[in-house]
Parts: structure tokens; C-alpha cells; sequence
């Protein structure tokens, strides 16, 4: 059979890409391929004229090879009938499908390009070797999908290692009071199951820790472990709070997001897991000054549970398989200049007003502007969230902050359309007089029951102008939220209290650190890639290394949640069966190629 | 009457410059960033939506582009790459060539290899012209008084009918860009604009024209200087030739008034050309990020224009009168197509159209119904 290759790049960015040039010699050096031509990024293809050149050449298929060339097929398609020949002989060598983007992927590409030559599907020909699987798995981060995942395994009777840097599990969703679009309260959901992490006999629970180093095959891992010291004895803890009590250190809370302070030994919410208080070394009087000062809460705790000096711990674990869960952070708005986040108080992200609405926060749920008050330790004035402060009369919602922008991040984030929804929802309950405004550019309401969210939340008096604020600037202590209603087309000033920035996200910090340990793929946005887009959601390029969650890209829990759980059936199967795949790196690409060719022979 | 869309405009477009418009996703960034998006005028995300829609008798009848000035804060704004700053110039154009109602101007924008063949073309009959000008009635050797080989009164005679006939092109121009804008848009809406309000904005054209207070109002306020320099320049030589080219080439006794003007507008003229051109070629500023080829073309022609002009007086000045009368054969080769075809079908037109624009811009707010419409007029009967 007689093929011809045409190279088409659909991303014009995808410079360090694979080497393509590398790819059309390698193509046109295989028996079949009578003609490799490059076309280039994007190319104008006329189907009247490809058919011409179609016609002055004898072969049987057509390949289209590149980064996406499902984009081209209808070209071809036409050209190949106009040309007399078999419409059904266009094959696709998708190199992103099958998760060959970088330089380093060549290879990959090549073998991608082999087997559609071969008219095999690549999946097929393409199978890692088998290897045996250790029964117990590594699962990093604890957040709603790292917990899924862990309880799934472990409800299946295998045995986890459950990894958290912070000092509680429960990620993001912890600091949620409700859920989109059923209102849910998170807790409610959440807690449970951190609780059932905590107690469950078959997971080690390993906080304040990070993968530091990963030796081993697929199916055979060794994972050291950075363990960093709590200085708190986790069994023997009481929770009474004396310790606390008399820390002299205040420091932001990141639980909160800053939007209150905490001391320097805490508990970062009262429902934490495990439930005990830690140190932060960062702040610490005593670490700072290697033990020369303070260390008060040692001398008050009554259980005498502190010790100060615990130092870095580092544990081995043997896993056959690890899953990643490791969330996403959210993007930082005070890079965007034109919002005036940090510069004026009242101007809140995403987070800090989950934090703020949340019953268990530091206002008790109450919404409340920020207020100067007098901070004696500091000697100044500091703007603070008080309980007692004063409601906003009004507040802006601005989406897609730094989402959606090619001066930011393209990609959209999927969830702050809904819970910018959620919070025009709860600012409308808490405080029905205050008037609410949501800037949107396009309203993505895509999952089950969201639609009907977002048709509620305008009906419960929310105005909705469509158009992006462009400028928030202060204005006799308020705020002016400048943009155009693209709708009306006019030019609007709205003066609001607050305004609340729908902040995208991004890549926690580290994925990239994490990706190089592991040898899994991210995308150009720092996403962690899976194996295949359609195919394999949860597996990875590396053998025995899944993906659960945000990690893989922005998702509402309803998919990080049956994301996770698909990880753990991934997992599972493998334990079950005691074998696992390999790495598909570890493929040579002349065994693809002969495989893909007796696959052709035997008529695939 | 619902309006008709030309789904072929935005490709339409790409000729003319405007290649991102339809990467934009309509966020209002843009008309919220631009210093001159105001009151009823909101652009220029508009104009975005009416390109990507193919509106193009709603653009036809728009004077939003020309009351944007390419300051270039709203493509710094765009979360989308979408170059609104550079769609509106190329608005512009377009504007140009469906102003013009010889369809030059359209051959000119969408191929500049028309274009230069026509200046070339234009440049190769003026030489010809002059020279047997010169040839037949005086003498190389001498550039001014009794038989100069170009004489001045006879220059003058042709700038002139030059004049007139260019006066003339650009007038039906105006007059159809008033069609598009008042005439055609004020019939299909009711309206007109009363005469007395034609009478009392009147002085806007003039104070537009000179002062170009509202390109003033841009951040950064480097593009209006130069650009008001390259006016007030080219405006005082245009003076100056039209009035007084006798006197600007009557030899050592030249006017001292004629002389000081005539040295400052010309370094203004070098000076600000080149810095254009070297901003082009850097892609130094937002207004100079991209450039079409007619941007080229123009400014090419003008350096050429201005650099000849100077290096006649100087050979003049040098008593290199064979040398000088080459260089004024050549300046005219650049003066003439300039004036012929960038003055009416090109790049220059704006000098009209910006202006009028304005004047235009502030009678559509004057506008006043011109009949009550006879249904509306009887309370609707209910029963
Ligand atoms: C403001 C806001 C409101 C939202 N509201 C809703 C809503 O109402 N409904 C909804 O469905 N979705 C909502 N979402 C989305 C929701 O937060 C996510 O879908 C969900 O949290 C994803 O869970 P995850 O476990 O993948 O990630 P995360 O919750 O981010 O958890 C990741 C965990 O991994 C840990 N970790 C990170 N890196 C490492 C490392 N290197 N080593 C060890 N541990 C690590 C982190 O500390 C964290 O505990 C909202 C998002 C935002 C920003
Ligand atoms: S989910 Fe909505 S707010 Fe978030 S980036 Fe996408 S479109 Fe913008
Ligand atoms: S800023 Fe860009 S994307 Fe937004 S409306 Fe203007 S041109 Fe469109």
C-alpha cells in the first residue's frame, strides 16, 4: 500500500514542540510512504487544488500528521473524494492526542505517525509492557480528590500513603460554606470524609509532607518522603488551645486567606485533620532564634506535648502505584493591575470571600466591609474585617480574572462562572438589600443543573452585565467599577462597596518540581497531561502514575470527585490483576512500528 | 427593514490591515480603555462586533473611526490579542476607499503593487513634462529669473489647476462621506440636521484642523506632537508654495519671513517623517506596530519629497544651479503623484475626513426628527 504524509501544525505557540522535521524524515523513510510533504502552521488548504495534486500521485492513504489535524481532515476528505480515491483512507497522527508535545517526544510522534501509516489505531499497537504491582499505593495531596481516591483504595482493603504538605487535608473545598449549584454546605460532605481518612486502618496519613525523591520502576516504586516537624504530639494533643493562648507571634492565617490572623502555634481550622495544633517554623519566635527565645506554649501546654526541637523526618515508602491530586492554586490579582487589588481593601479575591462568607470564618459569615482599626501590638492603623463592620450596600463581581486573557492565562477555569453565581447567591441572602453585579463575558454554565442555577441567581434580583469590568478605582471612599455593557453598549460607572475578583487558577506551586520527579507530561499551562485525552483520563505517561482532580486541569468537584474515583479504579485494576503497564516512554519506537505492522498484516 | 450582512467584509478587511478581529470575545476592555470612547460614541469594541457581523453600510455610515486617533491603549488592554487600535486604522481605509468614488483608492489599498506603479507611473510623466518644459523654453544651467530652466510663475500656474483638480476630488468625496454618515443614516432614522446648526459648528473644521486639540487627549502625548508638528510643517509649505513660491524662489533676496518659515516647516517635515519611518521600522510605538503598505508608500514619498526639496535649495544656495534644477525635477516627481494620488485616494484623504469627522460627529447629536411620523402622532385608538 502506497501512503502519502502531509505535516499540519494547528497551534501556531507550539515552537518546542516535537522536532518535525525529524518526523517527515523518519516518515518518508518508511517503505509504505511514497511522499512526505510539510505544509506548515495553519495552512490555507483549498480542496480543489489538494485534489489536483492528490490526482498526480498513486497512493492508496492519506496521514495527516501533527499537533492537531483533526482541524484539517475535511480538507482532505474532500480533495481525496474529488480526486476519485477512498475518502476513508484520511488517517489522523495526532501527536497531542497521544501526548507527544515536547522536543523530547519525537520519538513518540514518529511511532504515532507509523501506526497510522500502518492504518492501526495507535493505542493498539503502542501497549507498555506489563509489570508486576506492589499492592500499596502513594497517593500526593489531600485535598477532595487525594481523599476520594485514598478512601476508594483503602475501602477496597489495600493500604495508602496519603501525602499533604499543609497541615490539615481537605484543600480548597475546606474553606467553602457552600457548595454551587445545590447549595450543599461543603462541611457537611467534606468533613466525613476527612474524618474517615483520618480514622481508616488501611491509610497512613502523612501531613506536612512532600515527595522528595522517586526511585524505582512502574509497578515498583521507592518514594522518599520530606516529613516536616509538626512539634506538636499529634496522640497526645488535646486540642484545649493554652498553647495558642500565650504565642505572642500573629501571623496572617492562610486558612483564611489572610483575612485574619492566627499565632504562630495553631490549628488551621477547628475541624481540622488531624486534629491538633502545629507549628509554623516560619514564624516561630523559638525556631527563629534556634531556641535562644520565647517558648512559651511549651512551658503552658498542660499535656507537655510540645517539643520545639523536632526536627526534619524523612520517610521510604515501597508503592506500586501513585496517584496525583495535587489541586491548583489560584491566580495571584494583583497582577492585574487595573483591579486595584492590595490597593484598596475592599477589593477581595475569590478565596478571601469564601473565607468571609463562610459561618465558621472570622466574621461568623457576617459580609462586612473592611474597617481601620487601631492595631496596638503594630502601632498603626490596619484595615480588618470585623464582625461589627459595616455591610456594602453594593458589590461587583468581575469573572475571568486572569483567565481567558492572553495577557494571563488563555485557558478558561471552568468554575469561577458558577461560583461567582454562588456568591451573588449568598451576598442576595445575607443581605437582601444590597445590590449585586456580576461583569461576565460569556456565561459557562455547562454542567448538570447549572443552567438552572444561573436562571435562579438572575432571578433573585442579581444584575448581570455582559461585559468585563475593565477598572475598579476609588471614589469618596467607594469604589467605581468601570466597563462597557456590551448588550446596551454604553459605557458604565457602578459606585460599589466591594468588589469581588472571579480569580482563575493555576498550577499549584511545585506541580512542576512534582512533574520532574515522576517523569509525567504538563501542558504549555503547567497542567499535569493525561495519557490520552478520550481514552485514558487518569493515566499518565509514566506506568503506575495517575492523575485525580484539579491537577489535571481546572474542574468543579462533582468531576474532580469521579475523576478521583476513576484514578482508583485504575489503581485497583492493577492491584487486582497484579499487573500494571509500564511506562510508554519506555517503548522503543522499532518495536511499535513492527507491531503496528503485524497488526496491519493481520488485517486490523 | 432588517439590514443585510456581508458575511465577506471581515476577510474584506485583512486587505486593508484589520487581520485579528475575529479573535475578539466582546469584553468592553477596549471601548472602556479608549480616552475618546465617550457618551453615545463607544468604540471601538462596536466596531469590532459590526466587522465580525459584516455591517457594512452600519460601518459605511460610522465616523467612530475616524474620532480614533491609534493611541493604542485599547490593543494594550485586549485580553485577546484582537488589535482593536490596529482594526479601527484599517476602518480607516476602508472608509477611504468606499469614500472615494473612483474605486482607486480601493485598487490602491488592497494592492500596493498598483499603488506604486501609479506613483511611479505618475512620477515618470511629471519628469517627462518638466523636462521638456525645461528643455524647450530654458536652460539647465539656470534655476531662477529670465529663462530659468523651470520659471517659477509657470510652477506656479501648475500647482494651481494641481490644486483645482485635487480640490475637486476630494470635495465629492467629503460630499459622499456626508451621504454615508448624515444624509443616508439621517433618512433611514427620521432626522435631519437643521441648517443653522451646519452654520453654527462650522468653525469646528477649522479649529479640528489645526489644532487637533482632541489628539491632545491621549496618555501618552508624544504621537500628537509629532504629528501636529508634521501638519503645522507640511501646512505652512503648502502656504508657502501656493502663495508665495515666487518670492520662496526669487534667489539670494528671499524674503527673510519667507525664509524662517520656509527652514522650520521643512526641518519639521524631515524630521518628523523620519522619526515615522524609524518608528515603523522598530515597531517602536502602538501607532507604529503595524504598518500596511501604504503607510510605506506615503511616508517614503514625503521623505523624498521633503529631502529633495531641501537638497534643491541648498545646490541653489551652493551655486550648483545644473545640480539644483535636477533636484527640483526630481522633488517634483515626488510632489506631484503625492498630490495627485495620495492627497485624494490614499493616506492624505484624512486631512478632510478627520476634521470633518468631527464636525460630523458633533451635528448627528443635533439631529432633530424631521416629520412627526403620522401614526404615532393619533393616540393609538383603545377600546
Ligand atoms: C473560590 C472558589 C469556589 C469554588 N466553589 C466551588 C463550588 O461551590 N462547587 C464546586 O464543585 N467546586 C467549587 N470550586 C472548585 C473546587 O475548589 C475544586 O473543584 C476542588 O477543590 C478540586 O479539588 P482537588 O483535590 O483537586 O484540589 P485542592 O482542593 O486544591 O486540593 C489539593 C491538595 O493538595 C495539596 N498539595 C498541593 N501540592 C502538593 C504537593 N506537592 N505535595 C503534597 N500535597 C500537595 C494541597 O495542599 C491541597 O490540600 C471552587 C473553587 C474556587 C477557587
Ligand atoms: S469559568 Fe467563567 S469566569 Fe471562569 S474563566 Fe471561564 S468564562 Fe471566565
Ligand atoms: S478588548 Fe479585545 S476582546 Fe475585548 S472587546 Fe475589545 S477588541 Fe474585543
Amino acid at each position: 500500500m502506497n501512503v502519502a504524509v502531509y505535516l499540519c501544525q494547528e497551534n501556531p505557540d507550539a515552537g518546542g514542540g516535537v522536532n518535525l522535521d525529524s518526523v517527515a524524515k523518519y516518515a518518508a523513510n518508511l517503505t509504505e510512504v511514497t511522499q512526505v510533504r510539510s505544509l506548515g502552521v495553519r495552512p490555507k488548504l483549498l480542496p480543489e487544488s489538494l485534489a489536483v495534486e492528490i490526482g498526480q500521485q498513486s497512493f492508496d492513504r492519506l496521514v495527516i500528521a501533527g499537533d492537531t489535524p483533526g482541524y484539517f481532515k475535511p480538507a482532505f476528505t474532500r480533495a481525496m473524494l474529488l480526486a476519485g480515491r477512498d475518502p476513508g483512507e484520511v488517517r489522523l497522527a495526532s501527536f497531542r492526542q497521544h501526548g507527544a508535545i515536547s522536543l523530547d517526544e519525537t520519538e513518540r510522534a514518529k511511532a504515532i505517525v507509523a501506526c497510522a501509516v500502518s492504518g492501526v489505531p495507535f493505542w493498539l499497537a503502542a501497549v507498555p509492557k506489563f509489570t508486576t504491582v506492589h499492592a500499596d499505593t502513594l497517593v500526593i495531596g489531600g485535598g477532595v480528590a487525594g481523599m476520594q481516591a485514598a478512601l476508594e483504595i483503602a475501602d477496597a482493603g489495600k493500604h495508602v500513603y496519603l501525602v499533604e504538605r499543609t497541615g490539615t487535608i481537605g484543600g480548597h473545598m475546606a474553606m467553602f460554606d457552600k457548595t454551587f449549584p445545590t447549595l450543599d454546605c461543603a462541611a457537611c460532605i467534606l468533613t466525613p470524609k476527612m474524618v474517615a481518612v483520618a480514622q481508616h486502618e488501611m491509610i497512613d496519613l502523612l501531613t506536612l509532607s512532600e515527595v522528595e525523591a522517586v526511585a524505582g520502576v512502574p509497578g515498583d516504586y521507592r518514594v522518599t518522603i520530606r516529613r516536616q516537624p509538626r512539634r506538636v504530639d499529634q496522640d497526645a494533643c488535646v486540642t484545649c488551645g493554652d498553647c495558642a493562648a500565650a504565642c505572642p507571634v500573629t501571623v496572617p492565617s492562610e486558612f483564611d486567606c489572610g483575612i485574619a490572623s492566627r499565632t504562630s502555634i495553631y490549628m488551621p481550622f477547628p475541624q481540622a485533620v488531624p486534629n491538633t495544633y502545629l507549628v509554623d517554623e516560619a514564624s516561630c519566635r523559638y525556631v527563629l532564634s534556634e531556641g535562644t527565645k520565647c517558648g512559651v506554649c511549651a512551658r503552658k501546654c498542660p499535656k507537655e506535648c510540645i517539643d520545639l526541637d523536632e526536627v526534619v523526618e524523612r520517610a521510604e515508602v515501597e508503592v506500586g502505584s501513585i496517584v496525583l491530586a495535587t489541586g491548583y492554586d489560584v491566580y495571584d490579582a494583583a497582577l492585574i493591575e487595573r483591579y486595584g487589588y492590595g490597593v484598596y481593601p475592599n477589593v477581595l479575591t475569590a478565596l478571601e470571600f469564601e473565607r468571609l462568607t463562610n459561618a465558621s470564618g472570622p466574621t461568623g459569615g457576617r459580609i462586612v466591609t473592611q474597617t481601620l482599626q487601631h492595631d496596638k501590638r503594630a502601632k498603626a492603623d490596619v484595615w480588618v474585617f470585623d464582625p461589627a463592620g459595616e455591610a456594602p450596600r453594593s458589590v461587583a463581581i468581575v469573572h475571568c480574572v486572569g483567565s481567558r486573557d492572553h495577557n494571563h492565562n488563555s485557558y478558561c477555569s471552568r468554575v469561577c462562572c458558577m461560583y461567582s453565581l454562588k456568591f451573588a447567591h449568598l451576598v442576595k441572602e445575607k443581605l437582601p438589600d444590597a445590590e449585586c453585579y456580576e461583569f461576565y463575558i460569556d456565561m459557562r454554565a455547562f454542567g448538570k443543573g447549572y443552567e438552572e442555577f444561573a436562571e435562579r441567581i438572575k432571578q433573585e434580583g442579581t444584575f448581570v452585565v455582559r461585559g468585563r469590568s475593565a477598572k475598579v478605582t476609588g471614589a469618596d471612599g467607594r469604589l467605581l467599577v468601570r466597563g462597557e455593557d456590551i448588550l446596551s453598549e454604553t459605557l458604565l460607572e457602578f459606585p460599589v462597596d466591594m468588589v469581588l475578583l472571579a480569580v482563575g487558577l493555576v498550577p499549584a506551586h511545585g506541580s512542576d518540581l512534582l512533574a520532574t520527579l515522576l517523569g509525567v507530561d504538563s501542558d504549555s499551562d503547567g497542567w499535569f497531561s493525561e495519557l490520552d485525552y478520550n481514552g485514558d483520563p487518569t493515566d499518565t505517561e509514566r506506568g503506575g502514575v495517575f492523575v485525580a482532580g484539579a491537577c489535571q486541569g481546572p474542574k468543579d468537584i462533582p468531576d474532580t470527585v469521579a475523576q478521583a474515583s476513576a484514578a482508583a479504579a485504575g489503581v485497583l485494576k492493577s492491584i487486582a490483576s497484579g499487573r500494571g503497564y509500564g511506562s510508554l516512554s519506555g517503548l522503543v519506537l522499532s518495536d511499535i512500528e513492527a507491531r503496528a505492522r503485524e497488526l496491519a498484516g493481520k488485517g486490523v | 427593514m432588517a439590514t443585510r450582512v456581508n458575511p465577506k467584509l471581515i476577510d474584506d478587511l485583512e486587505q486593508y490591515g484589520a487581520e485579528d478581529v475575529s479573535k475578539c470575545y466582546h469584553c468592553g476592555n477596549c471601548s472602556a480603555a479608549c480616552p475618546f470612547s465617550q457618551g453615545s460614541r463607544i468604540f471601538p469594541r462596536k466596531s469590532m462586533r459590526h466587522l465580525q457581523l459584516g455591517l457594512e453600510k452600519r460601518l459605511e455610515g460610522d465616523l467612530e473611526p475616524w474620532l480614533c486617533y491609534y493611541c493604542g491603549e485599547c490593543s494594550d488592554e485586549c485580553p485577546r490579542e484582537a488589535e482593536p487600535g490596529e482594526t479601527m486604522m484599517s476602518l480607516r481605509r476602508w472608509l477611504t476607499s468606499r469614500y472615494d468614488f473612483t474605486g482607486i483608492s480601493r485598487l490602491f489599498y488592497r494592492s500596493w503593487k498598483a499603488e506604486l506603479a501609479a506613483v511611479l507611473l505618475v512620477a515618470l510623466l511629471t519628469a517627462i513634462g518638466f523636462l521638456l518644459l525645461g528643455f524647450l523654453g530654458g536652460d539647465i544651467r539656470i534655476y531662477d529669473g529670465p529663462g530659468a530652466f523651470l520659471p517659477s510663475h509657470v510652477v506656479h500656474w501648475f500647482d494651481w489647476a494641481m490644486a483645482g483638480v485635487l480640490v475637486i476630488l476630494l470635495s465629492i468625496n467629503c460630499v459622499r462621506m456626508w451621504w454615508f454618515t448624515l444624509g443616508r443614516e439621517g433618512r433611514e432614522s427620521g432626522t435631519h440636521v437643521p441648517l443653522r446648526e451646519y452654520i453654527a459648528r462650522a468653525y469646528l473644521l477649522p479649529f479640528h484642523f489645526i489644532t487637533q486639540a482632541r489628539y491632545s487627549r491621549c496618555e501618552r502625548k508624544r504621537p500628537w506632537l509629532v504629528h501636529l508638528v508634521l501638519m503645522l510643517s507640511y501646512l505652512t509649505m503648502l502656504v508657502l508654495i501656493m502663495f508665495f513660491l515666487e518670492s520662496m524662489q526669487s534667489g539670494p533676496e528671499i524674503d527673510w519671513r519667507v525664509h524662517a518659515f520656509g527652514y522650520a516647516a521643512a526641518v519639521g517635515l524631515v524630521a518628523t517623517t523620519a522619526y515615522a519611518m524609524w518608528g515603523r521600522a522598530k515597531r517602536a510605538e502602538a501607532q507604529y506596530r503595524h504598518s500596511h503598505e501604504s503607510d510605506w508608500i506615503f511616508l517614503i514619498l514625503l521623505f523624498v519629497v521633503a529631502g529633495t526639496g531641501v537638497l534643491q535649495h541648498i545646490l541653489h544656495r551652493a551655486d550648483l544651479e545644473v545640480a539644483a534644477n535636477i533636484a527640483y525635477v526630481v522633488h517634483l516627481m515626488g510632489v506631484v503623484p503625492m498630490l495627485v494620488l495620495e492627497v485624494p485616494f490614499s493616506k492624505w484623504a484624512h486631512l478632510a475626513y478627520r476634521p470633518l469627522a468631527m464636525y460630523f460627529a458633533e451635528l448627528q447629536l443635533r439631529a432633530v426628527p424631521s416629520r412627526a411620523p403620522a401614526e404615532t402622532a393619533r393616540p393609538a385608538a383603545t377600546s
